[in-house]
């Protein structure tokens, strides 16, 4: 099953297969994961957007040209998926977070909340987190998914132009809240990154 | 220099996603959904274009069970009758 192509696949799809659909989870689940993990920062909302990707793939088989790669169509509904998460997030937990924490007043000085700062990992989670919604897709389909500027600007439907653009702006913002525009390097990064 | 801190910037982020995997539940919950909803999906193309007339047999059957039970009776009923 593993040597057919994910065009063979798409057609079982719409035949009605449920094991190609499966075949192509198992392909496929990671890009969307990582995909989904890194633009709105949580796990458990990836895990939820990674089956919400499948089951629309599922749902519109129909519509999708077995003949064209179906990688920029999962990477197109992912991010869209996305935003609409952050979007959604932004709106309405956003000021409950903040009356949370104000509510918690002295949460700051503990240590948990300092070790929790203290956390490289977090920091790159809120540096990416810290980026305009545009910019973050685009940052995370170069970086992350390796994916060229024309790919990206065919899967975000926009100029090539505007992605260098949001490119360089993330990436300059993401090098200055990382600190890495000062030569600093986080210590546990730079570890894992040897 | 750009380069060198544009790879580990690619590094470090690959990193940080990969440190949490898809949870290993998501695809028998997926296909468990997938399937409810192959059941529940009602193809109108089929039903519009080909209709199923034999479904409604049954109420024929029904209609006809009715009939065959009046006849019997009315000849029981018009028998008794004249015996009486």
């Amino acid at each position: 099953m593993e040597a057919i192509t994910d065009s063979e696949l798409a057609l079982s799809l719409q035949a009605g297969s449920l094991e190609a659909l499966g075949v192509l989870y198992d392909r496929h689940r990671g890009l969307v994961f990582r995909t989904a993990l890194a633009i709105t920062g949580d796990a458990e909302a990836a895990a939820d957007l990674l089956h919400d990707v499948f089951l629309r793939l599922h749902r519109f088989a129909a519509h999708i040209d077995p003949q064209r790669p179906l990688e920029p169509w999962l990477y197109r509904m992912t991010t869209n998926l996305s935003y609409t998460w952050v979007k959604r997030r932004q709106r309405w937990f956003r000021p409950l977070e903040d009356v949370a924490d104000w509510l918690a007043g002295t949460r700051k000085d503990t240590p948990a909340y300092q070790a929790e700062k203290d956390d490289s990992w977090r920091q790159v989670q809120q540096a990416v987190s810290s980026l305009p919604l545009s910019h973050r897709g685009v940052v995370v389909l170069y970086y992350i998914n390796d994916l060229s500027l024309l790919e990206i600007s065919e899967i975000l439907d926009i100029p090539v132009g505007t992605v260098k653009s949001r490119l360089h702006y993330g990436r300059q913002a993401l090098k200055q809240s990382l600190g890495l525009l000062a030569g600093e390097i986080l210590p546990e990064l730079q570890y894992e990154f040897t | 220099m750009e380069k060198k801190s544009d790879a580990f910037l690619r590094k470090m982020l690959k990193n940080w996603v990969n440190r949490q995997c898809p949870p290993d539940s998501g695809r028998a919950r997926l296909l468990w959904e997938a399937a409810r909803i192959s059941r529940n999906k009602i193809d109108l193309s089929v039903i519009l274009l080909h209709p199923q007339f034999k479904s409604y047999s049954s109420s024929n059957d029904w209609s006809q069970t009715f009939f065959t039970w009046i006849n019997e009776n009315s000849i029981q009923f018009g028998i008794q009758a004249r015996i009486i």
